[in-house]
């Protein structure tokens, strides 16, 4: 699919068919639990570890619900991937399209190979969504403690990215590289891909 | 721009941006799928039961070390209550629920903020049962409340027969499994209108009620003088 044809299926899935809401009870209901999390734990990384799991669960059950509704068809390759995401995926859910960078490897004939039907990209490819908006964070702003302990915020998303791509079997690694939050120019998440999960499940193998 | 149009004479076009508009402009909220808020609430009850339990282990750790330092007596043990519920997992029910009301307190107390930024304060009891029952609410669950009570001597029923958050609740072990878990799914709620009417200036307490799906009532309970 073209990059302009993911748009486009992004644009009307917001428009025609979900059920909209305010952000702002999303926005708030988030960042109260952040709170709680940080109040919990004491610990910057355990939050964002855990922060990242929540995702990862609501990735698992997101997946299911954006084939149904959005009528994709497979992605060719990792690329593609990254245009279904950034142009489709959080537009509908989310309201915004971040933009996608991509970052491919040569081909390694030895590696990656997947016998699913159609899907060709090199293990270790990879693609960058820089978010302009965020409706995660719009009314927060991290004590420097917060800033110093390393915590990523919005990191449900990289939960969700992963949760949802391993449903359709491909195992990523999805983290912030850099937050407006914490005073960085860009809010950035980069995807690896890090295998094809269909070819880890031998048949009749130990 | 010169002439006396509706705004009187000018000769600016700024005179046409009047304080109403600006309002209408500032107001524009961002809008997100509620699919993405349905999801964040089922997972987040899991996330914070993890969380819990691990606060509460660290505080159990603490009481430990004093006890064996003698500077705490040992506690005498509780057998479990009626329901076999020992008083751990009560004490860890109880610690949820109130991570989850504090919560709806924050999001409560947000948006009473901006939904009464441009009203006068609230005199009147009567007046902020009101607000919660039709701002508040509709801000919240998208519609007004459908019963509200009251003794006039300061507690108020309100009744909502079809509420939002109670709306998809089944369980596969049937309605008495799901009225104890809706338990867990109106926490939220009770802190966003105790949140609500705390940032207005109420000390109010508020107690959930279901009795059968997917209706609910809160008791709210105003102190005297107030």
């Amino acid at each position: 699919m073209a990059a302009k044809q993911h748009k486009a299926v992004g644009d009307d899935l917001w428009k025609a068919r979900t059920e909209k809401i305010n952000a702002e009870l999303f926005t708030l209901t988030y960042g109260a639990l952040v709170v709680q999390l940080i109040q919990d734990y004491e610990d910057y990384a355990e939050v964002n570890k855990q922060l990242e799991k929540m995702g990862y669960n609501i990735g698992t059950r997101l997946i299911e619900d954006f084939i149904a509704r959005s009528n994709t068809g497979r992605c060719n390759d990792f690329r593609e991937v990254g245009e279904v995401i950034a142009k489709v995926g959080f537009k509908a859910f989310l309201n915004i399209t971040p933009t996608v960078t991509h970052s491919s490897l040569p081909t390694n004939p030895l590696v990656g190979t997947s016998s699913a039907a159609g899907l060709i990209g090199s293990v270790g490819s990879s693609f960058t969504l820089t978010l302009d908006e965020n409706p995660l964070a719009e009314i927060v702003e991290l004590p420097d403690e917060a800033l110093e302990g390393e915590l990523w915020f919005s990191n449900v998303l990289c939960g969700v990215l992963r949760g949802a791509l391993e449903m359709v079997q491909m195992q990523v690694e999805a983290v912030f590289i850099s937050d407006v939050l914490r005073g960085d120019d860009t809010t950035e998440i980069r995807v690896k891909l890090v295998k094809y999960l269909e070819e880890e499940v031998p048949v009749g193998d130990d | 721009m010169s002439g006396s149009g509706i705004y009187g004479p000018s000769t600016t076009s700024s005179s046409l941006v009047t304080p109403a508009l600006t309002l209408l402009a500032q107001d524009n909220p961002s809008q997100i799928d509620s699919v993405a808020l349905d999801f964040l609430l089922i997972e987040l009850v899991q996330i914070l039961q993890a969380s819990s339990r691990h606060a509460t282990a660290r505080l159990r750790a603490k009481e430990e070390e004093m006890i064996s330092a003698g500077l705490l007596p040992p506690p005498l043990p509780v057998p479990p209550n009626k329901d076999g519920v020992s008083k751990e997992q009560e004490e860890e029910e109880e610690a949820l629920r109130l991570r989850l009301e504090d919560i709806g307190a924050a999001v409560g107390g947000a948006l009473a903020e901006r939904l009464s930024k441009d009203k006068a304060r609230f005199q009147d009891t009567l007046d902020a049962i009101k607000f919660i029952c039709k701002d508040l609410w509709s801000a919240a669950w998208d519609k007004q409340v459908d019963n509200l009570r009251t003794n006039h001597r300061g507690v108020y029923v309100v009744q909502d027969n079809a509420f939002k958050p109670l709306l998809r609740l089944s369980s596969p072990a049937g309605t008495a499994d799901a009225l104890k878990q809706s338990k867990l799914y109106v926490a939220i709620p009770t802190g966003i209108i105790r949140g609500a009417l705390g940032r207005l200036g109420f000390n109010a307490s508020v107690a959930p009620e279901v009795m059968a799906l997917p209706q609910c009532t809160f008791q709210i309970k105003l102190p005297k003088g107030q």
